[in-house]
């Protein structure tokens, strides 16, 4: 049994008029230490499943289970502090806080978390930034950074509350191919070091063989 | 805490206007609330000289029917010798005085020119219920004001008048007609301490009238802890005795629940034929207040709600990366009350230096116009200082909860995915 199991999955969107069928019965195991792609075209459900994994969205059908833990029935309380725990998410936009700088962009995963003293989250923040090369941002605020600087302050939030799983939603969409290829190389690293499973959506196909395993989408449906 | 402030200066910085709007809109609701609370409690909060009005009762009238003709009756305020009859002795005063009401007097110096002036006959225990600040001479002794020796205790400002100084303990007034020693100079005080206030305090305070009715009044300074029902218990009792007296006439008095706590006085007392009542006062009052939070919370709300609008993809990565919803309704309301507390620092500045530089504020309450405005600490106190704190509080709350709330209840991809 992999670090996730998705069993019969199904999403569907209704809306007063019509229904929208996102994804259907859809199966995956992912193992543990595992780097695993999702391709497919714009709108066949790939961040749907992501947003599914990641616990932010719930399935109409089927059932999601994280390591070894059945997620269908916890409650949003209990869902928050599963995902604070375990999960760190990045995304193409970067989705920093533009009024807070660096360090405190970082910290956020560290605030919800019980027993950690600010003197415990300023330095577990300065030790990510430093790994990812970015203490000397440490203070400015995200405006005043490149994309490739945002995204790696990004994973570096991802990454703080040391989860088992990332997910990246497209990483590099917002990237140039040189900061791109970076952010990819950073994200390789955290997987071989430190044995993070990581999902991660895109349309490059380049950077998708350079995972462990790709996973296609159509129509809300795997097909290879 | 320093982070969360950074962050709420960043967050307004890139919404001047509506942060502008906020933080006017807080400063101006909390200082008229404050301006409102300030001439309501100035009314019931101890200064000099009445800084003892937390142990303060006043006894002033009195009311004698006659049930035997349809309950005709006559009410008015006390000869001395009703008032020590009712008052006089009370286990649990500290200090008992008796006194007159204000009078208008013509004062003439020495240098022949006349002036108005309140003057209010009063003993010597006066002084030592009521704090007037001495800064020459001496208050009138008790053997003084006993004999009705022609000895006066007079205001500052009454001294500069009449002597063009405050060192004239030695020379003589003249009060319509009649001269007086002035023994003491006290400092000069805002009349909004009604009870204790005067231009020239004439030793005496008793009256040869032994009718039932006068103009006498009484102030009752209770010992520390003890409670004014049992004061109140002890004079109802002497109005039981009192009828005794009243019995061959076929009268009685009607107790109306005095002697009365400042709240009652500060309340207006309703005659002398009627019972108090504060808790339509305090209904009116508190009224007043939720309405004077109410709306400006509510524009406040929306102002906040505008401001969260910016703020939805924030709200969906915190949540993202665990942030309970709880949290986010918390973390907003403690974000919202710092930006109400300091709006409501600089409104409740604004606030104590309008209530002590504007007498005009008072003029209403200032019922014998004295002009001047409260002392400082009438103004400035703990209890005032918690008022604006909890009316900072409640603002917040009002203001907020319901902006945090919805931001709480954001699906966390459509918050995240939010332009």
């Amino acid at each position: 049994m992999g670090i996730i199991t998705l069993n019969g999955i199904g999403k569907v969107y209704c809306t007063k008029e019509i229904e929208t069928t996102a994804l259907e019965n859809v199966n995956l195991d992912v193992n543990e230490g595992e780097f695993l792609s999702i391709m497919g075209p714009s709108g066949c459900g790939k961040s749907t499943l992501l947003n599914i994994i990641g616990l932010l969205d719930k399935p109409t059908r089927g059932t999601v289970s994280i390591l070894g833990q059945d997620c269908s029935g916890l409650s949003d309380r209990e869902l928050s502090h599963f995902r604070n725990a375990n999960l760190g998410f990045v995304f193409q936009s970067f989705h920093l806080i533009p009024t807070l700088d660096v360090a405190a962009n970082v910290e956020i995963p560290l605030l919800y978390r019980k027993g950690v003293s600010a003197r415990r989250r300023r330095e577990r923040v300065e030790q990510v930034l430093e790994r990812l090369e970015m203490s000397h941002r440490i203070h400015h605020l995200p405006t005043q950074l490149s994309g490739g600087q945002a995204q790696r302050v990004a994973i570096a939030r991802a990454i703080v509350g040391g989860p088992r799983i990332l997910l990246a939603d497209e990483p590099t969409g917002n990237l140039d191919s040189k900061m791109g290829a970076e952010v990819m190389a950073l994200l390789q690293r955290l997987n071989k070091e430190d044995g993070t499973t990581i999902i991660m959506v895109t349309h490059n196909e380049m950077q998708a063989q350079e995972t462990d395993r790709i996973v296609r989408f159509f129509d809300g449906r795997i097909i290879g | 805490m320093k982070q969360r402030i950074s962050q709420i200066i960043r967050d307004m910085r890139q919404q001047p206007l509506v942060a502008t709007v906020t933080f006017i809109a807080t400063v101006l609701s909390i200082f008229l609330f404050m301006v409102v609370v300030i001439t309501t409690r100035v009314k019931v909060v101890p200064f000099a000289p009445e800084s003892c009005r937390d142990r303060l009762l006043v006894g002033q009238y009195i009311h004698i029917a006659d049930p035997g003709n349809g309950n005709y009756g006559s009410s008015g305020g006390m000869s001395y010798a009703t008032a020590r009859k009712l008052y006089g002795g009370l286990k649990g005063v500290e200090h008992t005085s008796y006194f007159q009401s204000l009078q208008t007097q013509s004062a003439c110096g020495e240098d022949g020119k006349y002036f108005n002036v309140y003057t209010r006959p009063t003993d010597s225990e006066f002084f030592k219920i009521f704090d007037h600040k001495l800064i020459a001479g001496r208050y009138y002794t008790a053997a003084e004001a006993a004999s009705d020796l022609p000895v006066a205790v007079v205001s500052e400002r009454t001294a500069r008048k009449a002597f063009g100084t405050v060192d004239c303990t030695g020379r003589e007034i003249s009060l319509n007609h009649k001269r007086y020693r002035v023994v003491g100079v006290v400092s000069d005080h805002s009349f909004l301490a009604a009870t204790a206030c005067g231009d020239v305090f004439l030793a005496g305070g008793s009256d040869e009238n032994q009718d039932m009715f006068g103009d006498t009044s009484v102030a009752l300074l209770v010992a520390e802890g003890t409670d004014f029902g049992e004061i109140r218990r002890q004079v109802k009792a002497r109005y039981a005795v009192f009828d005794t007296e009243l019995a061959p006439e076929n009268r009685v008095t009607v107790y109306h629940e005095g002697p009365f706590d400042q709240e009652t006085i500060a309340g207006g007392i309703p005659g002398s034929n009627n019972t108090p009542d504060t808790s339509s006062d305090r209904y009116v009052r508190f009224t007043l207040y939720a309405l004077l939070l109410l709306v400006p919370a509510i524009n406040l709300s929306s102002l906040l709600h505008s401001r969260m609008r910016r703020r939805i993809s924030e709200i969906g990565v915190r949540r993202a990366f665990g942030c309970t919803r709880r949290r986010i309704i918390t973390d907003i309301i403690r974000e919202n009350f710092i930006i109400t507390l300091a709006g409501g620092i600089v409104g409740v500045v604004l606030g104590l230096v309008f209530a002590l530089t504007y007498s005009g504020l008072y003029e209403d309450m200032d019922t014998y116009g004295s002009g001047v405005t409260p002392a400082l600490d009438s103004v400035i106190n703990w209890g005032t200082i918690l008022i604006a704190l909890g009316v900072c509080f409640i603002l917040n709350l009002i203001s907020a909860f319901v902006p945090a709330w919805q931001a709480s209840r954001l699906n966390p991809v459509e918050a995240i995915n939010a332009k």
